[in-house]
């Protein structure tokens, strides 16, 4: 245990993998007896927009969440742009499962949306008018200024998603992390969404996606990460989305799901 | 009753208790929003070790060092829960438990063995059960007003910080906020307004001074700044009409009376408040249910215009069953025929009713047909 956290400080002081957008190395987390995620070494460049991949219980959120420092791994350690996270604070947008905010809370959608402000507000200071003027753009931006003041209550499982995206949006982070953002969505919010993380993508940043649909996940993605508590393939979608991996991700319970179709890019 | 309110004890109890239900209104929105009601009843009932130290210590009813024990071991209470819930695979409302009936079963236990001692001063230990307004005295104004200066300041500076960790801690973690800490503060805060309350309702009731007026504001605001003022002012009023009641009839208890104060208030607002109300929310399905009845009339007159490709089709009565499943209410029908979207006609030699799509009718018809379909891909 000490031996790791002294590499890990030494690593601190330099940059360490500067040419990878998400760099983890040797990570291993528990909960408990319960090996959550066993030895995983990853590598996102940056500018992809990566889907992780798995089933239920494989460790995709858990090791979103580990990236985040939400979770402390038990070995391992995990860069951004070279950078330990710490340090990235304020630069990584971070969208979690809808499910896991109370939506009845007296709020309205803007107000949630500044919160990704927050922080660069700093101690103190008051949300003022630029600060609901650039709430404001990332609403309109997914397509949801007309429901600014609405209670969050009051809106629809994809409008709150959106809200959701659009408080990491605002951040201007140059990576964008997302758990599940499909989840529950119908088809319109699901294609605002995509355009959205597209268009991002295509400015150059890098978007991390947990994605449960493997119907879809060739036309959206264009890196990939399979996992099942270990990783089993990573890389560009069209070399890593082979029937052996899916095999391997999944078992032998796959036979339904879209076979890799060749071509299709996102 | 004017001679009540111009006695200056009366007017310092009723003053305390105003203040004393405006902190815990204003700190317990914080605790019901984050689901932590509950830890308050277990902060309230571990006080009371804490006040019989106090106790103990000062060698008389010192209300600082009375204030300063039920906070030590209310805090300490707030420690003990978080180990059991971190560190064991016990689940929250058992780690509740058992830290409430223990640090309250000790507090019983040392409260008895104050008053074995039979010092006169401690007479008045037990109105701590259940509270005593009458027993506020003016220097406790200074302490209390003092205690709520401070829970004031520390919401308002961190108001921001208090807001997202209580919406999406992890939010907040993700960003880099101390949320350890600040949940430390408002778990911190919530003691202070229980301490500062104990006169008034006593460890036993409590956390209803917490719960109740934040309960109560929820329902008539949509903001949190709304929230938070409202059950200030709920809290303060309950206290009040608690005090003065138990102040009019002496020896009625104030906890007791302050609580229920706040109940009936919790009542109308469930009952009355717009939007979330239980009137309010039958009004509105009934409402939408009659909107949606009209909608399907004039469809399917629409409809059954457009079959016969005749725009005056009358339609009987008996079709309208048919195709809609049940005849709508005769006071629906009535209702569009006032409005000038159907109107009743005679098909001889039928002599049942039946009804045609007026113009206007046509064009409501359409108007509804768009706004359905908008309205489902809307969602």
């Amino acid at each position: 245990m000490s031996d790791i956290q002294t590499s890990d400080t030494r690593k601190d002081e330099a940059l360490h993998e500067p040419g990878q957008a998400l760099h983890v190395e040797d990570l291993t987390v528990a909960y408990g007896a319960v090996t959550a995620l066993w030895d995983i070494d990853l590598d996102i460049p940056p500018g992809v927009m990566c889907a992780i991949v798995g089933p239920n219980g494989s460790g995709k959120s858990t090791l979103l969440k580990t990236a985040l420092g939400l979770v402390k791994p038990v070995a391992g350690h995990v860069r951004f742009l070279g950078r330990p996270v710490r340090q990235m604070r304020g630069q990584i947008g971070y969208v979690p499962q809808r499910q896991s905010v109370d939506w009845d809370f007296p709020i309205t959608a803007r107000e949630v949306v500044e919160m990704g402000l927050y922080r660069s507000l700093g101690w103190l200071r008051r949300p003022d008018a630029q600060t609901r003027a650039r709430a404001m753009k990332a609403l309109s931006e997914l397509g949801m200024q007309d429901y600014a003041s609405r209670q969050i209550s009051q809106l629809s499982g994809g409008q709150q998603q959106r809200v959701f995206i659009a408080r990491a949006l605002v951040q201007d982070a140059p990576i964008l992390i997302l758990d599940e953002p499909m989840a529950g969505v119908d088809a319109s919010t699901e294609a605002i969404i995509i355009a959205l993380l597209k268009r991002l993508r295509d400015e150059g940043r890098t978007i991390i996606v947990v994605h449960h649909d493997l119907t879809t996940v060739q036309s959206y993605f264009d890196w990939l990460v399979m996992m099942n508590v270990r990783v089993i393939a990573q890389g560009p979608i069209r070399e890593v989305y082979t029937p052996e991996n899916l095999r391997a991700t999944y078992g032998r319970q796959l036979a339904m799901i879209a076979p890799p179709a060749g071509g299709r890019d996102g | 009753m004017a001679d009540l309110l111009s006695s200056a004890i009366v007017q310092t109890v009723l003053a305390g208790a105003a203040l004393l239900g405006a902190i815990s209104g204003m700190l317990g929105a914080f605790a019901v929003l984050r689901r932590q009601s509950l830890l308050g009843d277990a902060l309230a009932h571990a006080a009371l070790p804490g006040v019989c130290l106090g106790f103990l210590i000062a060698g008389a009813r010192d209300l600082g060092t009375i204030m300063a024990g039920a906070f030590l071991t209310g805090a300490l209470a707030a420690l003990a829960m978080m180990l059991i819930t971190r560190r064991t695979t016990l689940k929250t409302d058992a780690a509740l438990g058992i830290v409430l009936s223990v640090f309250f079963a000790v507090g019983v236990v040392l409260l008895t063995y104050v008053q074995r001692q039979g010092r006169t001063a401690s007479a008045g230990l037990e109105t701590f059960l259940f509270g005593q307004a009458a027993a506020i005295l003016r220097a406790d104004l200074w302490i209390m007003g003092g205690v709520g200066l401070v829970a004031l300041a520390v919401v308002l500076a961190l108001w921001k910080e208090f807001k997202l960790v209580s919406f999406d801690a992890e939010f907040a973690r993700a960003n880099g906020f101390p949320v350890l800490a600040l949940e430390a503060a408002l778990t911190m805060l919530v003691a202070l307004a229980i301490v500062v309350g104990l006169q008034l309702v006593g460890v036993v009731l409590m956390v209803a001074l917490l719960i109740a007026p934040a309960a109560a504001a929820r329902q008539w605001t949509r903001s949190l700044g709304g929230m938070v003022l409202l059950s200030a002012l709920i809290g303060a009023l309950s206290g009040a009409g608690g005090a003065f009641a138990s102040a009019a009839q002496r020896g009625l208890a104030t906890g007791p009376v302050v609580v229920l104060t706040a109940t009936l208030i919790v009542l109308i607002s469930l009952a009355l408040a717009p939007e979330r109300g239980l009137l309010w929310q039958a009004l509105a399905a009934r409402r939408a249910r009659a909107r949606i009845s009209d909608r399907r009339v004039l469809a399917t007159l629409q409809g059954l215009a457009e079959a016969h490709d005749n725009r005056h089709y009358p339609a009987e009565s008996g079709m309208l069953k048919t195709a809609l499943g049940a005849m709508p209410r005769a006071e629906r029908l009535a209702g569009l025929e006032a409005r000038g979207f159907i109107r009743p006609v005679t098909h001889p030699p039928e002599t049942t009713p039946h009804w045609e799509l007026t113009r206007a009718g046509h064009r409501e018809a359409d108007r509804l047909t768009r706004k359905t379909r908008d309205e489902e891909q809307g969602q």
